[in-house]
């Protein structure tokens, strides 16, 4: 006979209020398996797709334009698909009619709102998390030079938050089966409005998460490529909405029964630095101003080493003429070449004509209102062997060209350019000087003179030989204006 | 039905059940809520009228006040009672019909009415349009999601409608007459696309009404 093992006593359950975040964390995991916002994820998603997702690829693969196309849209859906779910969820115990059946539970009723919000927040931040690792995975893939832009991602994911709370705070407030529709539909209202009242790079209303950089141009290809992309309006913009968000769940603790007293004073202190910290924010993007580099900065909150440009190694084709631009536009390389490459053999080696031709960073100007100039930085012909600096068309604000329209564009602009330095005039050239213009830019059938348009159509009939041997010997004259259009062969 | 609707000594004249019922109605369905909200859309679209909007916040203004109401009309299709209040009688689809169809035209009305004498983008055609399309919208939403998240898809609408406006400048353009609100106000295929969702949604709501099962959050 053995004796039996001594049997240990279970060990005593801790009970879950006990356990440190153990009733919180039950709470929350509860809200977040029955969230309404799980109803508006598909809805979200699609309209990213829509709205987003489609214009972003629209776009060529540079994660300036796409990540400010992506925070200006993303906020768009964003926004009323998380207030109104929020408000929704806000609404529940007002809607159901049970406020007085859950004031005996043990938890007070702020952290049962805090609870819910959050796993309405949550929901939303998963979302959006998917569906800007879905755009920004594509921009990898399609080969975009240089890295992610985080901070236009940083103020979508922090307004989220906001819009949450937002959307809570009213259904709290007035739970009604109306309050989501309304705030909804409200708080897409108040963005639009928002960008309505934007004039001049000094504008309060900057502080709008719809905001990526000067209002008026929009997702603009030639900001932050050359120079850093700059965080000072992000900044601001996310401890605005922190600060929003703050305001807003602190206004929910704040009247009697919302929890004890110590719970109520934490909920107004939250309150007031919530105000504080947006009013500041406010207050700063009032300050912001547009800097050469077509960024808004902000010089209490501007980093000096931002101000450097981005260090890279042109991509070039070949001679007789090289022509070198970004990397990040590298996709445009055979397209511009293409384009000037009728004018470049021409040129090549004659007084005047550039020894290479680099890109050039924009450089941006405020003007009156919302009117933003933009031109290159720097003189378009620099050194003592002289090299063209060429803005492209795609660096400018408006919509993409197409392959063919660059094409024009840059050889009807940028081949002009550098064929009147050669010919030796500015854009008032004398009737020879511009059929030979017309001849080598091949726009003889624009011209509205019929003996310049005679002489030119000859003139571009020769062999390109030819005329370049022509060129050889009679630019000086041509450049000194002794050509008479008789005299061009 | 009406007999246990009608307090025995109070039969009157024979509209009286008929009123009284369709006040029970309305009242249940929050109504008179609805109307104030499309009464408020039109007090802030009038008021917003008075300032100086670009083209593109012109025509977006509008289209927001008609989402606004459009989606409180959806929501009144929820019903509090469900399954017993369908077991009751046979006048329940034209309340259904008639609650809807006045809902609708106050709010097309009274948007009509706020841009009268002030530059509306679109004119009185157009928002009679968007609004009958846009509360198509919310009520085959209620009749498929319930009626509590109509309002989910004229606000979805709405956002895909304002992005048709912006590719109207910076496109390429949508120009399907589905996505009506981004097409002139004499399109004939976006007025016919509009009215064939309001009445798709309007026979739908009224056979059947909301679905009952919504979301229980």
């Amino acid at each position: 006979m053995t004796a039996a093992p001594p049997v240990r006593p279970p060990a005593r359950p801790v009970p879950a209020a006990h356990r440190p975040l153990g009733g919180a964390g039950r709470l929350l995991r509860l809200e977040v398996r029955r969230n309404a916002m799980l109803w508006t994820l598909p809805l979200a998603a699609v309209l990213f797709w829509v709205l987003t997702f489609r214009q972003s690829m629209a776009y060529p693969p540079l994660w300036n334009v796409r990540a400010m196309t992506m925070q200006a849209t993303g906020v768009a859906v964003f926004a009323p698909t998380v207030v109104g779910a929020a408000a929704w969820v806000g609404s529940r115990e007002g809607r159901h009619g049970m406020a007085d059946l859950v004031v005996g539970t043990a938890r007070p009723r702020w952290i049962r709102q805090l609870a819910a919000w959050a796993a309405t927040t949550g929901w939303a931040i998963v979302a959006y998390l998917g569906c800007v690792g879905a755009l920004y995975g594509a921009t990898v893939w399609q080969g975009a030079w240089g890295g992610p832009l985080w901070w236009p991602a940083a103020v979508v994911a922090a307004s989220l938050p906001a819009f949450a709370a937002l959307g809570f705070a009213a259904g709290a407030l007035r739970p009604s089966r109306f309050t989501p529709p309304l705030i909804a539909v409200a708080a897409f209202l108040a963005l639009e409005l928002s960008a309505q009242f934007i004039h001049g790079d000094r504008s309060y209303w900057q502080i709008s998460p719809l905001v990526a950089g000067p209002w008026e141009i929009g997702p603009d290809a030639g900001v932050a490529i050359f120079h850093p992309y700059l965080p000072d309006l992000p900044i601001a913009q996310v401890a605005f909405l922190a600060g929003l968000t703050a305001v807003l769940l602190g206004l929910l603790g704040l009247p009697a029964g919302s929890g004890g007293r110590w719970l109520r004073r934490g909920a107004a202190a939250i309150t007031a630095a919530g105000l504080l910290a947006a009013g500041t924010a406010v207050a700063l993007a009032g300050t912001g101003r547009l800097d050469a580099h077509g960024m808004i900065t902000i010089s209490a909150l501007h980093d000096k080493a931002d101000d450097r440009p981005i260090r890279y190694t042109p991509v070039c084709s070949q001679p007789p003429i090289p022509v070198c631009l970004h990397p990040a536009y590298a996709s445009s390389l055979p397209v511009v070449t293409a384009a000037l490459e009728p004018v470049l053999d021409e040129v090549a080696g004659l007084p005047g004509a550039p020894i290479r031709i680099d890109q050039a960073a924009a450089t941006y100007e405020q003007e009156s209102g919302n009117g933003v100039g933009i031109r290159a930085e720097g003189p378009p012909m620099s050194g003592p062997s002289p090299v063209y600096r060429l803005l492209l068309p795609n660096q400018l604000p408006g919509p993409t060209l197409t392959s063919s329209e660059l094409v024009v564009a840059v050889r009807t602009n940028i081949g002009r350019d550098i064929l009147a330095d050669v010919v030796g005039v500015g854009r008032s050239a004398d009737p020879a000087q511009q059929a030979v213009m017309a001849a080598i830019l091949n726009t003889v059938d624009a011209e509205t003179d019929p003996q310049v348009a005679a002489a030119a159509a000859r003139f571009a009939a020769l062999p390109a030989a030819a005329r370049r041997a022509w060129l050889v010997e009679h630019l000086a004259a041509l450049r000194a204006g002794n050509i008479t259009l008789a005299r061009l062969p | 039905m009406l007999a246990a609707l009608v307090p025995a000594g109070s039969v009157g004249p024979r509209l009286r059940p008929g009123l009284r019922m369709a006040r029970l109605h309305l009242a249940s369905r929050r109504v008179s809520a609805a109307l104030a909200a499309v009464a408020a859309c039109a007090v802030a679209l009038r008021v917003a009228l008075h300032w100086h909007w670009d083209a593109y916040g012109a025509l977006q203004l509008p289209l927001i006040f008609e989402t606004a109401c459009a989606a409180a009309i959806a929501v009144t299709t929820a019903s509090p009672f469900g399954e017993p209040e369908r077991a009751t009688g046979r006048w329940l689809p034209i309340l259904r019909l008639g609650a809807v169809l006045a809902l609708a035209a106050a709010a097309a009305g009274a948007l009509a009415a706020a841009g009268t004498g002030a530059h509306l983008a679109g004119g009185t055609l157009e928002v009679l349009r968007n609004t009958a399309g846009l509360t198509g919208i919310g009520l085959l939403c209620a009749a498929m999601l319930g009626g509590a998240l109509a309002w989910t898809g004229p606000t979805v609408y709405l956002m895909i409608a304002v992005y048709a406006l912006y590719t109207q400048w910076h496109g390429p353009a949508l120009t399907t007459p589905w996505i009506w609100p981004a097409r002139p106000s004499d399109d004939t295929g976006a007025a016919l696309c509009a009215g064939l969702v309001f009445g798709a949604g309007t026979v739908l709501i009224t056979m059947r009404g909301a679905r009952d099962s919504v979301a229980r959050t």
